[in-house]
């Protein structure tokens, strides 16, 4: 009898941390998107216009493509310096 | 021993303080919304202020009023496209 409340209270509790895990993975993504746009819509939008043209668009997508080459870039010369720096 | 599997006798909640539950929720949600809705537009004044004000002079000009609608929805494309864009990454670089 008691096992099987045990069992029941446990099921949940890990369905309960699965459902906050897949919450705040949608948020992180969300919040990712939110700094991108925030970004290349700097970069790329002159004057918006009635439309998004292909030009602005591939701007877009570039943009979005190279700030993550660059975040990369500097992650890793950022390590090496913090390596080299503590010997 | 005493069989703790039957449920135990809960005081259940009447049906007008269920009710009354219920209705706070909805008030909640309606609140919520609006505050949601409150921020997106502080978000859109922030983004296309800068992209179509100069400087500002002592009327709304059309040209103005045309960028600022444009801009907001360019701004909703924009952040489609990125979403779609970045959606696709996560997928390819899960595999």
């Amino acid at each position: 009898a008691c096992l099987k409340e045990n069992w029941n209270a446990n099921a949940e509790a890990a369905e309960l941390q699965r459902l906050i895990a897949v919450e705040q993975q949608k948020a992180q993504f969300q919040a990712q998107v939110h700094n991108f746009t925030d970004v290349c819509w700097d970069k790329c939008m002159d004057k918006p216009s009635s439309k998004l043209d292909s030009r602005t668009e591939t701007c877009l997508v570039s943009c979005l493509e190279r700030f993550i080459d660059t975040t990369l870039t500097i992650t890793n010369r950022f390590t090496q310096m913090v390596q080299k720096g503590a010997h």
